[in-house]
């Protein structure tokens, strides 16, 4: 890259990351966070990661025993986020 | 060679982790868990039927059974609340195996790989067990696992701890954890089958590390990476091997790393009332293996009582580095295996289930039934695989559920 | 001609520079959503209710918090799609029954973006107090409620006395005492 290129990349990374950091600070956070009451829509019983567990342990347990690849955890935060 | 004729117990090993226990697996205990302790006890019952298609008689040995494995399996799960902030889970499984299972493979005419199954076998059975506490904070929740599987040739002892921190007014979620396994295995009929070892043992160990996003009202996305380790005997002992001529036992290495991620994605579509399920899962492990797994559900409310979820899953995995259907010499590590389980293949299922919650006075329901139907073949495969495994399955399996909380 | 060497030595710094730039982007990034992400100054015990008028859920009149000055009031935030909300209701109920309808009062606030959704419930499990309907959420905001369900415990001066993050079964008995406590003060 050219040197001109290259300032001019460099200025505006340095732009764009003073932006998000002062917009981060002083508005609200990048990633708005959802509010505790306004967790309806993932609370829904289709938003759920495994809406019924003992399904998704037999299909695990089956596919674990056909195939090589194992691991996959996972299944904690979203949902109404309660109490 | 002739088919065997062995009283050979089926099933055994078909179900068995190749490295760690199932229920060692972190996150399983903790799938699909509320944020707080249980308030009502929860009793969840399910039945599900497991069976795989006949091999092609073009793919087997002559003289060798085509009929392949039956499973029924019973499960039941206990929500028990203990305080405000604790809560305890049980399960316990039990299935009932029967039919045949690939031995080895053979070079038949021309050099075509040709399969020899075990003969007809009586009737297997395996239970496991598992447990978990739960404790709950404002934000987060700590969990311990125990468990223990059996079988009438195997003893699998596991374990594991994981935790879940919020931040962000629960909107970020960071959990992780370990687990072990502990397996001793021994063989059924050593006598008559000379080539399996008399007594195994076998250790797994697993951390996992994800992180889950809100992305906004009506989306969110997570994603978790794990190491597995499996040392020991991992090899399958009723397993055998075809090399220059002669059968010898199936011998894989005794140590193996393996590193997979798994990214979900649950995104809702208000103007339709239902919700996107996205996830992939990349594995790697040192013996050779990679795989992809990507599974697409689409979760469909109808009158807020029921979701009808159709889905689809694709399965591709390359070969283990010591794998081939049969061998014309001795390997330079010693190393052989021709399960199907380590071959280059892919997979595509589909399924589709039904789910429904409801209540009658002071109980609340949850009933749920599903059908899934999975073909195996090299054709699926991600790259060319240039001589497929005569092994490889696909089955249907056909469960339900129900759960009464009070 | 300039030094290469003195040329070259520059030229690191310049890459070190911007690689601790980079750095210092993301960390105050990351500081400013996890700064960002705290929320508004909530209400805390000790400092007075906010003071509020709202439609009453189901379209019949208007909840004032100003209009109980004087008891003690036990404020609600709820709605009908978080399982500990639903499960406080008949629980709240019972405690509004233990005390005089002179001393104590018990208001709610639904949050539920559909209203009628909140209304099949009620229709269901009745509760003899008001609810206030509030869909766009502007009372939890006002009040910093910070988990599904929170309710506030309002002296008969209109000051917080303590904030209930959460319902668990055995917080009954501990709500009971306090507002028995903060009416015998009295």
């Amino acid at each position: 890259m050219s040197t001109r290129w290259r300032g001019l990349a460099r200025g505006a990374s340095l732009l764009l990351c003073s932006a998000v950091a002062l917009c981060s600070l002083g508005c609200k956070s990048l990633l708005t966070p959802v509010s505790p009451w306004e967790r309806e829509t993932l609370s829904r019983p289709d938003m759920a990661w495994e809406s019924d567990r003992m399904l998704s342990s037999i299909r695990s347990h089956v596919f674990y025993s056909k195939e090589a690849a194992r691991g996959g955890a996972g299944g904690s935060g979203g949902g109404c986020g309660c109490n | 060679m002739a088919a065997t004729e062995g009283k050979r117990k089926a099933g055994s090993t078909a179900l068995r982790a190749l490295t760690s226990g199932a229920l060692a697996l972190p996150g399983l205990a903790g799938s699909a868990r509320a944020d707080s302790a249980a308030e009502l006890f929860a009793l969840e019952y399910a039945f599900s039927w497991y069976q795989e298609d006949d091999i092609d008689s073009s793919l087997v040995a002559p003289g060798s059974a085509t009929e392949r494995m039956k499973i029924q399996s019973h499960q039941i799960h206990i929500d028990k609340p203990w305080s405000g902030r604790v809560d305890l889970d049980f399960d316990l499984m039990q299935e009932v195996m029967s039919g045949a299972s690939p031995i080895f493979v053979e070079p038949g005419p021309g050099g075509k790989p040709q399969q020899v199954m075990s003969g007809a076998t009586i009737q297997e059975q395996r239970t496991d067990i598992s447990s978990a506490v739960n404790f709950y904070f404002d934000t987060g929740r700590i969990t311990g696992t125990g468990g223990v599987s059996t079988e009438n040739d195997y003893l699998a002892l596991s374990g594991g701890l994981e935790g879940v921190k919020h931040f962000n007014q629960k909107n970020t979620s960071l959990s992780m954890g370990a687990g072990f396994s502990l397996d001793t295995i021994k063989p059924v009929d050593t006598d008559e089958f000379p080539l399996r070892p008399e007594k195994e043992n076998r250790e797994g160990y697993d951390v996992f590390v994800g992180i889950s996003q809100i992305i906004n009202e009506f989306a969110i996305v997570e994603s978790t990476v794990s190491y597995q380790r499996g040392s020991g005997y991992l090899s399958d002992p009723y397993k055998e091997v075809f090399v220059g001529g002669n059968r010898v036992a199936d011998s894989r290495p005794e140590a193996r790393n393996g590193f997979s991620w798994l990214t979900r994605y649950r995104h809702h579509v208000d103007l339709l009332k239902g919700s996107v399920h996205a996830d992939y899962r990349l594995y790697l492990d040192d013996w050779g293996i990679t795989s992809h797994t990507l599974e697409l559900a689409w979760a469909q409310s109808l009158w807020d009582v029921v979701q009808i979820i159709p889905s689809v899953r694709y399965y591709t995995q390359s070969q283990a580095n010591f794998y081939a259907p049969y061998f014309d010499q001795a390997t330079d590590d010693g190393y052989a295996s021709s399960d199907y389980r380590l071959s280059p293949f892919g997979a595509i299922s589909w399924g589709v289930r039904a789910e429904t919650q409801f209540p009658t006075g002071q109980i609340q329901w949850r009933g749920r039934i599903s059908y899934e139907r999975y073909d195996s073949g090299a054709s699926y495969a991600i790259g060319k695989v240039a001589t497929p495994n005569p092994g490889l399955v696909s089955f249907n399996v056909i469960s339900f559920s129900l759960m009464g909380a009070f | 001609m300039s030094n290469p060497q003195l040329v070259r030595m520059q030229a690191r710094k310049s890459d070190v520079e911007q690689n601790a730039r980079r750095v210092l982007c993301v960390l105050l990034s990351v500081l400013g959503v996890m700064l960002g992400a705290a929320s508004a100054v909530a209400v805390d015990e000790g400092e007075p209710a906010p003071v509020f008028e709202a439609p009453a859920l189901g379209g019949h009149g208007i909840v004032s918090l100003d209009d109980h000055r004087g008891k003690v009031i036990y404020l609600d935030f709820w709605a009908s799609w978080c399982p500990p909300c639903l499960e406080s209701l008949p629980q709240i109920e019972k405690l509004r029954g233990a005390f005089s309808e002179d001393e104590f009062q018990v208001l709610a606030v639904n949050v539920d973006s559909k209203p009628e959704n909140a209304l099949k419930f009620l229709k269901r499990n009745p509760v003899g107090y008001p609810s206030a309907s509030d869909p766009k959420g502007v009372l939890p905001k006002r009040y910093g409620v910070s988990t599904m369900p929170t309710s506030y415990l309002i002296d008969q001066r209109g000051i917080v006395r303590y904030v209930q993050s959460g319902f668990r079964r055995q917080d009954i008995d501990e709500l009971h005492s306090r507002i028995k406590k903060m009416l015998e003060q009295e």
